[in-house]
């Protein structure tokens, strides 16, 4: 035994490997999904998780869908009819539907649904309250349903597309029980659950009797990869697909978009940022500082250096796709000038101070937070960055009203509806609002909650964005895009907003 | 020896229970799992959060939490993942295996380089082979393990499309992982073979071995590397512990399916009987390879057992 020769083994070893070439697993008729996150169970009413949803909107359905395009149409529910002042639903269902083990789809199944979501079982979960406007469902006869509800949600025919109101199969579960449909889910959709490994993958076929017709894939994987450097390694050796969010950082886009078989597609999403104002402490109670802070930010320009332009800016606390949105209102425009005779008018000194505090995971957002420090700089306000843990920022500064002068929040809820964000952000009492109480507000955002008129609806909500502008509660920052990455033989992908993916007719070559 | 080592198992298990203890009250104080677990739904009550909590146990006392926690850990019972409700069992028997294997791979990949090289660097200590095995050394000391990753991905797997940049599925996946893992290891501890032959072959008893007219194979690895063995096997013993702390990055990078990922992804989630059970089972497996370290000491050096 020579003690030099043994390095050479490994060596010769990983040499030889060029002959075991590990082959890119692109099959035909297969796409593979890398997702960031484990929900860990596939029952509807588990979890919260927008990643669940990139997987779970494949195999189940809901009485509404909502697609790519934000708008609601019918799902297993073909029409429905609002009555009684908004208190009750009735739902026509869609005929033929079979569940993917072969159960028929009925009123029955709807009810059962809507019994488990809102009764003990649905009650140890995080769905629960979305739908608990829901008083009972009654069935009327084998493909009518009634919906009686305790008070008129407007937001519930949303709701009812997608998370806890996807029906599943009563018989499946009755016979195998609720652990054994955590990991092994059924419903109606366009793709069959094959098999699950925890923290690994999930793996999906083709539905034959799915009623939309069957899917264009044979195949549809999905695997879990955190590491966004990992995900982006394993779509440019072509064993990954499709890359979904939240996963590209910035910074990758260059990387992908240089790689000829590779793209990045990105749409709005459904996170909107913005620095609010501590309306009670410092300099920030006084609203001519708070509108010269804002008009002393170029945001624009933020967007485009920092953000690589995958964002848009916003006007509200709110998308373009959010119900409520108003396309005429414009953001503050960029007016350092202003910005400083504002300042002098409310007799604020050079070199005032204020801080901004922040979450400490987000490396882009840091430096957006510099360059905003730097803007204000140039108006005389020296502002610093105070970084917290996500979780102690959001269970304490905030709600306890231990914020500095402004406070970043980030928002979305996948309903896209305003009354989401506006309710929790504006009236009194709720968590998200530490400083502020106005009972002009309070009444226009409790009064929006029992409309089932939606134009006049939306007006209410049009009309409390505006409010919350003109008394300038945050600066608004912008409404990021959803990124997507993907390889190009991916045939009619559209990106959703929402990262509900509903890969029906995507094809791949 | 059996009242040294009674010693030991007793102060082992302080120091498992400490780790837990602590581990389970820090990751109370970092948030709330019912929050994490609705991050999707945007609007939330504190009635619903407050309602999810007790589903999930978190309205009990803190010490009732945790004595809930070791009594099921000895009955073997690990509860289930607040996401989801997986049992934690079925997570770590999938996770502990990958994970051994992979320290396990590294570790041996680097005795076998690091053995062989530190003795001939010793041996020519000052020639060009010396200088050329410290120098490699010092390269791969420098290199942060993620970075060599990272870098072999860049090569192995993009350019070349020979290994698979990430996941455990068949023997080429280990290739990487270990590579990285081992490559640094062996950097440490070549320099570490280096000097303790360096010292062992200057031993009065290398010179009677060689006066016996042995060969130099025998002389080397009969008589000293035997001797020098004994802060080598404490060495790669500790090294063995490090290198479960360690593995989280690698892990990471390489999306392997380990105790590492998990814990990873437990400390995000805030799921704590994951997190609880992971470090536990960690932390029971380092002090038991200190403790077997002990125990092989005795077994190399009878001065040892005699005392």
């Amino acid at each position: 035994m020579l003690a030099l020769k043994k390095p050479l083994v490994p060596i010769m070893a990983l040499a030889l490997l060029g002959i075991f070439a590990a082959g890119p697993a692109a099959a035909q008729g297969t796409l593979v999904v890398s997702s960031p996150q484990d929900p860990g169970s596939w029952d509807p009413i588990d979890t919260f998780l927008v990643n669940w949803a990139s997987v779970a909107t494949n195999i189940y359905d809901g009485l509404t869908y909502r697609g790519p395009d934000g708008k609601l149409g019918p799902g297993l529910a073909t029409k429905w009819d609002v009555l009684d002042n908004g208190t009750r639903v009735r739902f026509y269902l869609r005929k033929g539907v079979v569940f993917q083990d072969g159960e028929p789809f009925n009123a029955a199944a709807v009810k059962f649904t809507f019994d488990r979501l809102l009764g003990p079982e649905g009650a140890k979960g995080p769905q629960f309250s979305n739908y608990n406007a829901i008083e009972s469902v009654k069935v009327i006869d084998d493909f009518t349903v009634d919906f009686k509800l305790k008070k008129p949600d407007p937001v519930l025919l949303v709701k009812l597309g997608g998370y806890g109101a996807m029906i599943v199969p009563p018989r499946y579960i009755q016979e195998k029980g609720e652990d054994w449909f955590n990991t092994h889910p059924v419903g109606t959709g366009p793709f069959k659950f094959v098999s699950y490994e925890p923290k690994i993958g999930i793996k999906l076929e083709a539905f034959d009797k799915f009623w939309g017709g069957r899917p264009k894939l044979d195949k549809l994987e999905y695997r879990f990869i955190t590491e966004p450097a990992t995900a982006v390694a394993e779509l440019q050796a072509g064993r990954v697909d499709l890359v979904i969010p939240p996963t590209i950082p910035i910074g990758m886009i260059s990387t992908i978009n240089s790689s000829p078989n590779l793209k990045v597609v990105s749409v709005p999403g459904l996170t909107v940022l913005a620095l609010r104002f501590n309306t009670a402490h410092g300099i920030t109670q006084d609203l001519r500082v708070r509108k010269a802070i804002i008009m002393a930010v170029d945001r624009d320009a933020i967007i485009k250096t920092i953000l690589g332009g995958q964002a848009i800016p916003i006007a509200s606390f709110q998308g373009p796709l959010s119900f409520g949105f108003d396309p005429s209102m414009k953001p503050v425009p960029y007016d350092p000038k202003q910005a400083k005779a504002l300042l002098a008018e409310a007799g604020v000194k050079p070199g005032a101070q204020i801080q901004i505090d922040i979450r400490n995971n987000d490396e882009t957002f840091l430096e957006v937070n510099q360059a905003i420090a730097s803007y204000l700089k140039q108006v005389g306000i020296n502002a610093t960055i105070k970084p917290y843990e996500t979780n102690y920022m959001l269970n304490d500064i905030i709600p306890n009203g231990k914020t500095g002068e402004m406070f970043q929040q980030a928002w979305g809820g996948w309903t896209l509806d305003f009354d989401n964000t506006a309710y929790l952000m504006y009236h009194s009492g709720e968590k998200w609002n530490p400083y502020e109480k106005d009972p002009k507000l309070d009444a226009l955002l409790e009064s929006q909650r029992s409309i089932t008129d939606v134009a006049k609806r939306e007006q209410i909500l049009q009309e409390i964005a505006r409010y919350s502008a003109d008394h300038a509660y945050e600066m608004l920052l912008y409404n990021l895009n959803s990124i997507y990455a993907i390889n190009t033989r991916v045939k009619n992908f559209v990106a959703p907003p929402d990262s509900r993916l509903r890969l029906t007719d995507v094809s791949v070559e | 020896m059996v009242k040294f080592l009674a010693q030991r198992v007793i102060l082992s298990l302080f120091v498992v229970l400490a780790v837990t203890l602590i581990v389970a009250f820090a990751i109370r104080l970092t948030g709330d799992p019912a929050l994490m677990l609705t991050q999707g739904a945007g609007s939330i009550t504190e009635a619903d959060l407050a309602r999810i909590r007790a589903a999930l146990g978190l309205n009990q006392p803190f010490f009732v939490q945790y004595a809930n926690f070791l009594k099921g850990f000895i009955t073997l019972d690990l509860g289930k993942s607040f996401l989801g409700g997986t049992p934690v069992a079925t997570l770590v028997g999938k996770a502990l295996p990958a994970t051994l294997l992979l320290a396990l791979s590294s570790l041996a990949l680097s005795i076998i380089l690091s053995i062989p090289l530190g003795i001939a660097a010793a041996v020519k200590k000052g020639k060009w082979a010396d200088q050329a095995i410290r120098v490699l050394s010092l390269l791969g000391l420098s290199f942060p393990n993620f970075w060599l990753a990272m870098m072999m991905v860049l090569l192995f797997s993009i350019t070349l499309r020979w290994l698979p940049p990430s996941g455990m599925e068949g023997i080429l996946s280990f290739i990487m992982p270990t590579l990285t893992m081992g490559i640094i290891l062996t950097a440490t501890n070549v320099r570490l073979v280096r000097t303790t032959m360096l010292e062992t072959l200057q031993s009065q008893f290398v010179m009677v071995a060689r006066a016996k007219g042995l060969s130099e194979r025998v002389v080397l690895y009969k008589h000293a590397l035997r001797n020098g063995a004994i802060p080598l096997i404490t060495y790669f013993g500790l090294q063995f512990g490090g290198l479960l702390g360690g593995i989280v990055v690698v892990e990471r990078v390489f999306n392997w399916p380990g105790m590492g990922t998990l814990a990873f992804d437990a400390v995000a989630a805030r799921d704590y009987p994951v997190l609880q059970s992971v470090i536990c089972i960690l932390s029971l497996l380092i002090v038991g390879v200190n403790l077997l370290v002990d125990i092989a000491y005795g077994i190399v050096d009878p001065r040892i057992r005699r005392d």
